[in-house]
């Protein structure tokens, strides 16, 4: 009988699996929003009504997705993950809270909020009341927005420094955490996902939501995004000084993680930057190539020569244009394949790339069919999802990017069971 | 003549070359609609029609919306609402519950870089505040911006509170963002939409010159 883990690795050397493969919050970017975990627990009969949900991720307030839930859905892959949140403060000590949907949740105790006389929230980096916040969700909103902590920025006086604060070395407590927590999930049968990015890998380059520096109390350097990406253009041998000194902090932590992690980890998330909007790339590809690919080819050669692990690059939009270099870099996985952007066709991108890249996404729409859509139009769109995307092998089957607030319960029961009967290769 | 080299510093997003040559257009005599309609609104439209066909990007875009900003900052004091208003006049935000504000940044300058007075909510805007801008300013245009599937029905709402308040026939209504469709504002009674920031102030341009154009026209 296959294993989960087996079938994972099949998917990933472009073998055809028993089944395709499903990931579900294995990482921050291919889990759910916590309103829909709810939804669905109770839909499954998991949960008595009103249990509540740990907030695994409070930026995307992304829930926790439970042994329970792995089992009852088929989920072939697992999270190694540290505690450490986007925020700087850990997943730990639980409190209750809800959101403004009035799902029952639990959050960390670092999640010190206030309310601002309108109803938006506001969040504090490292949960430090003391300091200006650092995010907010407006009134009735379902996720976290970066405030802008911008100083003056006198080009005279930039340092690359200011924008390395957030790349500490990865401590020894932290190295102990991951390497009991390897152990124990060594002995399951799931693949295991390295999402190291929060804290430690510092492989992000660039991502623009972790650009802000949301767990620093008073963030230097260029922070603001629109000023982020004006730089790529405007500051183009600064970023690219950040970028090749992130990159040195990077491999060092790596290295150090997988003495204690081995060979347990089958893919690691190396890149969470989006480098495509709805229209087409938010960069030329010429901006990739000078600042992006460079750093991104040697994090993936490192990856490739000295372990066993395959690299996973998210990047939402419409990324045709850039693909060629992205796949010249050496990413094994794609993530999240937003088929909803233009230039984005999946046909052609099984064509073209099918070889190059396990697409691990691209298995429905999140920003129109799973909430708008009728059930009929999900089970369709996953239906020839899984046969395009997976034929072959390449393909671990995951939503779009998150599975989002406000889906339907009927669309995510239609989701799941639309999985389940189209999966199996034989 | 300073014109052309004002248009290109807009172009290449040097805002503070755009700068030095609006202050040098206006002590050669040039009067700031001049400047505005031979220097500015040029660039504008190169700008747009660049970036609409994958020329340049959103850093290339955000430096030339900014000298373009720079440079109508020095002229703006120096014109009187109707010169300003050559194209007419917009009343723009991003939806309730949506903090994403950089695209409609960036539509905004293009709309003034095109001839429009633009008056910026903001992000994270109420229904009755579009309707209160709506009985202050007496828009031509509003615009309205969501960047997610969750806030995107917002727009629906605005429309509500517009009809309910007997606004909706004085104002043609914009939508854009990345979820937004050409569909979904036909659904929801807007009059246009458009998938970026230069194609939308062509729109807009458009919209109030043929009484007739609208999503239902495209």
């Amino acid at each position: 009988m296959t294993t989960s883990r087996e079938r994972v690795e099949a998917a990933l050397a472009h073998r055809e699996p028993d089944m395709v493969p499903l990931d579900l919050g294995s990482t921050d970017v291919t889990g759910m929003h916590v309103d829909s975990v709810y939804r669905l627990r109770q839909c499954l009969g998991l949960d008595e009504p009103g249990t509540p949900v740990k907030i695994v991720e409070p930026f995307q307030m992304l829930g926790e997705v439970k042994a329970d839930l792995l089992d009852v859905l088929g989920v072939d892959t697992v999270s190694l993950a540290t505690p450490m949140t986007l925020f700087g403060f850990r997943n730990e000590n639980w409190k209750p809270w809800t959101t403004f949907a009035g799902t029952p949740a639990l959050v960390a105790e670092g999640f010190n909020t206030e309310l601002e006389a309108n109803g938006d929230l506001l969040v504090y980096p490292c949960g430090d009341r003391s300091v200006p916040p650092c995010a907010r969700m407006p009134a009735g909103g379902f996720y976290l927005d970066a405030l802008v902590r911008q100083d003056p920025i006198d080009d005279d006086m930039l340092k690359v420094e200011d924008n390395l604060e957030e790349f500490p070395p990865i401590s020894k407590d932290d190295l102990a955490y991951l390497g009991v927590e390897a152990e124990r999930l060594a002995a399951g049968q799931r693949a295991v996902v390295g999402e190291f990015l929060t804290g430690f890998a510092h492989t992000n380059f660039g991502d623009i939501g972790a650009v802000p520096g949301l767990e620093l109390r008073h963030p230097k350097g260029i922070r603001a995004v629109d000023e982020w990406y004006m730089s790529l253009h405007s500051r183009h041998d600064y970023i690219r000084e950040v970028f090749e000194a992130q990159c040195e902090m990077a491999l060092a932590n790596l290295e150090k993680i997988h003495d204690v992690v081995g060979e347990v980890v089958t893919v690691i998330v190396t890149s969470e930057a989006d480098f495509g909007s709805q229209n087409g790339p938010l960069i030329s590809p010429a901006t990739y190539r000078s600042l992006f690919q460079p750093v991104h080819a040697k994090v993936n050669d490192w990856v490739h020569t000295h372990t066993t692990w395959k690299t996973f690059a998210h990047c939402c939009g419409s990324i045709w244009r850039l693909l060629d270099d992205i796949a010249d870099a050496g990413f094994d996985c794609l993530n999240p394949v937003q088929t909803s952007a233009a230039e984005m066709n999946p046909e052609a991108l099984k064509s073209k790339y099918g070889d190059r890249f396990t697409f691990w996404g691209g298995g429905v729409d999140t920003q129109h069919t799973l909430p708008f859509g009728t059930v009929e139009e999900v089970s369709s769109m996953v239906r020839d999802r899984i046969r395009l995307f997976g034929d072959g092998g390449g393909f671990v089957f995951n939503t779009i990017h998150n599975l989002q607030a406000g889906v339907p319960a009927a669309n995510l029961l239609a989701l799941y069971d639309a999985i389940a009967e189209y999966r199996c290769y034989r | 003549m300073v014109l052309k080299p004002l248009t290109d510093s807009v172009i290449v997003g040097d805002a503070k070359q755009a700068k030095a040559l609006t202050e040098a257009a206006l002590s050669e005599g040039l009067g700031a609609p001049i400047i505005v309609t031979e220097g500015l609104i040029p660039a504008m439209g190169v700008v747009g029609h660049r970036f609409g066909c994958g020329e340049i990007y959103v850093p290339e875009m955000l430096l030339a919306a900014r000298a373009m900003q720079t440079a109508l900052s020095v002229l703006e004091p120096l014109m009187s609402a109707s010169e300003m208003a050559s194209r007419g006049t917009v009343v723009i935000g991003t939806v309730k519950g949506d903090v994403h504000d950089i695209g409609k940044n960036i539509v905004s300058i293009m709309l003034k870089g095109s001839g429009f007075v633009v008056h910026d909510l903001g992000a994270d805007v109420a229904p009755e505040r579009f309707v209160e801008a709506v009985r202050e300013y007496r828009p031509d245009i509003v615009g309205l911006s969501a960047l997610l599937t969750t806030t995107m029905p917002a727009m629906a709402t605005v429309l509500e509170a517009l009809e309910a308040s007997n606004l909706r026939g004085e104002v043609r209504v914009m939508v854009g963002g990345a979820p937004v469709t050409e569909d979904y504002a036909l659904s929801i009674g807007a009059d246009a939409y458009e998938r970026d920031a230069g194609s939308a102030a062509e729109r807009a341009v458009r919209l109030l010159s043929s009484p007739d154009e609208g999503a239902q026209s495209v």
